[in-house]
């Protein structure tokens, strides 16, 4: 089965349950009498202009994911809202989401991208509208309400990949400082962190909480650089390097077959946090906010922890797999901090010259 | 070699009887108000398509913030790019850039004069087989080669070992050579198709005399032959020199291992690996980059002015086709082995692994027609096909019959304004792609709101116009060179309207070129990226688009699939071009 296939129809499976229960729940609610509250009746207008505006356009720097597209059909089947998608990379949709904006072209909803580039999009672009609350909003796991409007929807966990084929089970790296030994040395193939991407988080994660010292020694493993994580991976599962890392942990489904095992290291995993943002003048701006309200609950929420990612939302890892439960529910490491991301750009230039 | 003064139509309306004609005939024909609003609006199209958006981006250099972002003028951009390293890492990408133009020009030489100028069996099926490598995406030969040539189990290292029991390898991909030798994969088909048709259209009589008078083979084709292509040897080892600066893929993929920085992965680094993407300082180094690229356009136009390269007249020949011999089957070899080296192994690797569910692992269990199956049950696959033919066909189209006007009026007249259009149509061949799609973004958006092209089709169409002119224009201008104004002076002296001029003798004779550069242009349009990325819109997905997002997912299977059907199209509209086009043309 291909992946493609096996998220939609894992896709579907849990909307149809989902479906199931809501509809359950509404029926018994009425059922009771119980009577309707303020805010209730507030979110349904929403729900109502939502539908009359029968469309959102939903731009997204999470480029090529089947699980876009298919969430997004989830959310139309749930309003009748049609959704409109266009992906592009961060840089690339950021800039395009600015200059529209510049001349007067609102033209995107919501933006689905990176607690970092949300912070730019607010501070620097102040092309974002402030956070809608909507009702899934309250309930979600309170480490991920931020400052930033940003709403969050999952994290992208990264870890290590070895190839067994090159790597024994007793001597696979169990932890970050397991990198550092010499006997890795020119063995690992890393995403570049001398530039923003996996590579940085990791070291950025590493630097902050193990400490410069470390970073120092695997610099001396002579890492070889890569900028295509996808490829990168393709090619330790060939055999041209033992590790690969960091490696995107929900991946470890697509590589079946292959000679590759995905370790969650013993510190936890560093991430990326992903959510939507609303856009300013947004055209549809009652469909983003039952948009930002749909991805927050427990039909994408459980969608995504299905793939490995981490959700926001508490209780939606029950009943997965248990290769899946334990990337979707890994300890986070640490992230990126946007604020200070020039200071250490340039110091991971100087550590890996 | 007796060196001729240029001359033009102007040249020839002074000593011929004045023609009657229609309106267009008097426009172009002489220096009416008509030929003049023509030719301001030639200027007007050109500069909406490359002076505006790079005035965008001068913009971008000048100013702290891009466009519509409150800022102040400043020189902080070009000041921040003087800088030592930046004085390396531009020595070492003229360094790339020369070191793959010059052996790719070579080989693409003596494969042209293979192909066109001797009897060396199958030529026909041979020029189209050693172009193919140029149509395939770099970033599927760029994953072949890393198979075939990594250090540690790449497939030629392995058999290396193999045979000879050596523990080091033979080729490391990953390296100088690795990088420059990627790029020689797409430079030799280019200039290739750049200049078979310029050894064809070659009168034999000036070689024959050179030969009559003494002269030996070697330097008949050195004083005589490769003289005669002057325009053409000139024009397409500027383009393969600039775009060899500014080639991407392959320093990004084979030279950041190795640690080899070029001037596009500083540019790229800065747009989209920094903190906020630095637009003055990567717009400031395309312009310093492109400064010194127009110098060069400069040497070139000094090179050849004043001289005649005209090899098509009205007397009737047929090329020289030199008679090998045994040795026939040598050249033959010749092609052979590069089409085995560039085409069969790299292009071997993805078709392979198509049938596979991963690349490299060729096992039984391993086969599968899922890819196949994925990508023709893709809706949005077919719409991007759907949307990419027709850009293709108008946008090749429309580019064409651009460049060939801007060729005709830069080559063929004196009109004043000439150098100024032919300038212009250089413009956006020597900005990196992924500024001058910043460029079309920021041009396009900022248009006052009733110009309806900023989020249609049309933005798109208009940029892989402005983005194919350079190469049209090069096309057409070698080939025009070739063409003796007695042609045309005939053809109006017995009385043919402008319009039967240019379509009898202009279009007649120089149809094998405006056909490669339409071929070229199309295929430039499917693969392009940088600035459909920034334009396209919601229903307008290009096919480039489409493999981003496959690949970006780690389809690189599928991206195989797509590269392959783009591979039997190139064949087809190459076979359709040197089979029935030519029949239909050679009856005019």
């Amino acid at each position: 089965m291909t992946r493609t296939t096996f998220r939609t129809s894992a896709i579907r499976n849990w909307s149809r349950r989902f479906f199931l229960t809501a509809a359950g729940s509404i029926a018994i609610a009425a059922a009771a009498g119980l009577p309707v509250h303020a805010q209730d009746a507030e979110w349904q207008k929403v729900i109502e202009a939502g539908k009359k505006e029968g469309t959102l356009v939903l731009y997204t720097a999470l480029v090529g994911q089947p699980s876009t597209k298919a969430i997004a059909e989830a959310f139309t089947k749930e309003y009748g809202i049609g959704v409109e998608i266009l992906e592009a990379r961060a840089s690339e949709i950021r800039e395009r989401v600015r200059v529209e904006q510049a001349a007067g072209r609102f033209a995107a909803d919501v933006m689905f991208t990176s607690e970092g580039q949300t912070m730019l999009y607010d501070k620097e672009d102040k092309s974002v509208d402030p956070l809608p609350v909507t009702p899934n909003s309250q309930k979600i796991n309170d480490r991920f309400k931020l400052k930033v409007p940003m709403a969050s929807v999952m994290t992208i966990p990264y870890g290590i990949m070895v190839n067994t084929g090159l790597v024994k089970p007793e001597d696979e790296p169990k932890s970050w400082k397991d990198l550092a030994d010499p006997k890795w040395q020119g063995k690992i193939l890393s995403d570049d962190p001398r530039a923003i991407g996996a590579g940085y988080l990791w070291f950025f994660s590493t630097h902050d909480r193990i400490g410069e010292d470390y970073v120092r020694k695997v610099a001396a493993q002579k890492l070889s650089f890569t900028r295509d994580q996808r490829e990168s991976q393709r090619r330790t599962a060939r055999g041209e390097y033992s590790i690969y890392m960091p490696v995107i942990l929900t991946d470890f489904s697509d590589l079946k077959g292959l000679p590759v095992k995905f370790i969650i290291p013993e510190e936890g995993v560093p991430y990326v946090l992903y959510g939507n943002v609303l856009l300013k003048k947004a055209p549809h701006p009652n469909a983003a906010k039952l948009y930002l309200d749909f991805l927050q609950g427990p039909v994408v929420q459980k969608i995504y922890a299905s793939l490995g990612y981490g959700p926001v939302l508490d209780g939606m890892t029950e009943g997965l797999p248990a290769d899946v439960k334990a990337i979707s529910e890994a300890k986070l490491y640490g992230t990126t901090d946007t604020t200070r991301q020039n200071e250490m750009l340039a110091k991971s230039k100087d550590i890996f010259k | 070699m007796t060196i001729i003064h240029n001359r033009s139509l102007d040249d020839i309306n002074d000593t011929t009887p004045v023609l009657g004609g229609n309106a267009i005939t008097r426009a172009f024909s002489g220096g009416s108000l008509t030929r003049l609003i023509g030719m301001l609006l030639l200027i007007l199209i050109l500069g909406f398509l490359t002076i505006y958006p790079l005035s965008m981006l001068l913009y971008g250099s000048l100013h702290s913030t891009p466009p519509g972002m409150a800022g102040e003028f400043n020189l902080n951009g070009y000041r921040s790019i003087m800088t030592t390293q930046n004085l390396i890492v531009l020595v070492n990408t003229v360094g790339i850039s020369l070191a793959k133009t010059i052996p790719s020009l070579t080989i693409a030489v003596f494969l042209a004069w293979i192909v066109a100028r001797t009897d060396t069996p199958f030529r026909g099926t041979l020029e189209v087989l050693i172009t193919l490598p140029f149509f395939i995406p770099p970033i599927l030969t760029a994953m072949a080669w890393g198979m075939l040539a990594n250090p540690q189990v790449g497939v030629i290292n392995m058999a290396w070992r193999w045979l000879t029991g050596a523990q080091d390898p033979l080729i490391n991909i990953y390296s100088y050579g690795g990088v420059i030798w990627h790029m020689c994969q797409y430079s030799i088909p280019f200039l290739f198709l750049f200049m078979v048709d310029a050894f064809r259209a070659m009168d034999p009589s000036l070689e024959e005399s050179s030969r009559m008078c003494g002269a030996s083979r070697w330097t008949t084709f050195r004083k005589i032959t490769l003289l005669l292509m002057l325009p053409v040897l000139t024009s397409s080892f500027m383009l393969s020199f600039i775009k060899g600066i500014e080639t991407f893929e392959s320093a990004l993929f084979f030279g950041l291992p190795a640690g080899i920085k070029v001037i596009t992965t500083d540019i790229y680094e800065a747009i989209n690996h920094r903190a906020t993407p630095d637009y003055q300082y990567a717009t400031s180094l395309s312009f310093a980059i492109m400064g010194l690229m127009f110098l060069l356009v400069i040497a070139q136009w000094a090179i050849l002015r004043g001289k005649s390269f005209q090899t098509v007249t009205g007397k009737g020949f047929r090329p020289n086709v030199m008679e090998l011999g045994p040795w026939r089957w040598v050249t033959f070899a010749v092609c052979v082995l590069f089409f085995l080296v560039t085409v069969v192994l790299p292009v071997g690797q993805l078709l392979l692994g198509s049938f596979f569910r991963f690349f490299g692992f060729y096992t039984y269990d391993m086969l599968t027609l899922e890819h196949y199956r994925a990508v023709f049950s893709n809706s949005e696959f077919w719409r991007a096909v759907r949307n990419t033919m027709m850009l293709g066909l108008l946008g090749a189209t429309a580019t064409m019959a651009l460049g060939a006007v801007v060729a005709y009026i830069s080559v063929r007249t004196k009109w004043r304004g000439r150098s100024l259009i032919d300038g212009m149509a250089w413009l956006p061949w020597m900005m990196p792609g992924m500024v001058l799609g910043v460029g079309f973004l920021w041009a396009f958006a900022m248009l006052p709101g009733p110009i309806p092209i900023y989020g249609t089709i049309w933005a798109l169409l208009l940029a892989y116009i402005a983005l194919g002119t350079p190469v049209a224009v090069r096309v057409m201008t070698g080939s025009y060179h070739q063409l003796s104004y007695d042609l045309e002076e005939c053809s109006r002296v017995h009385g043919a309207s402008w319009l039967q001029t240019l379509w009898r003798i202009l279009v007649a004779l120089a149809w094998p070129a405006f056909a490669v550069g339409w071929v070229l242009t199309f295929f430039g349009i499917m693969r392009e990226l940088s600035a459909s990325i920034l334009l396209y819109s919601v229903g307008s997905e290009t096919l480039a688009v489409v493999l981003l997002k496959l690949w970006a997912n780690g389809n690189a299977e599928q991206v195989s699939v797509i590269g392959l059907m783009m591979m039997l199209l190139v064949i087809l509209f190459r076979w359709v071009q040197l089979r029935f086009i030519k029949a239909r043309i050679s009856k005019l």
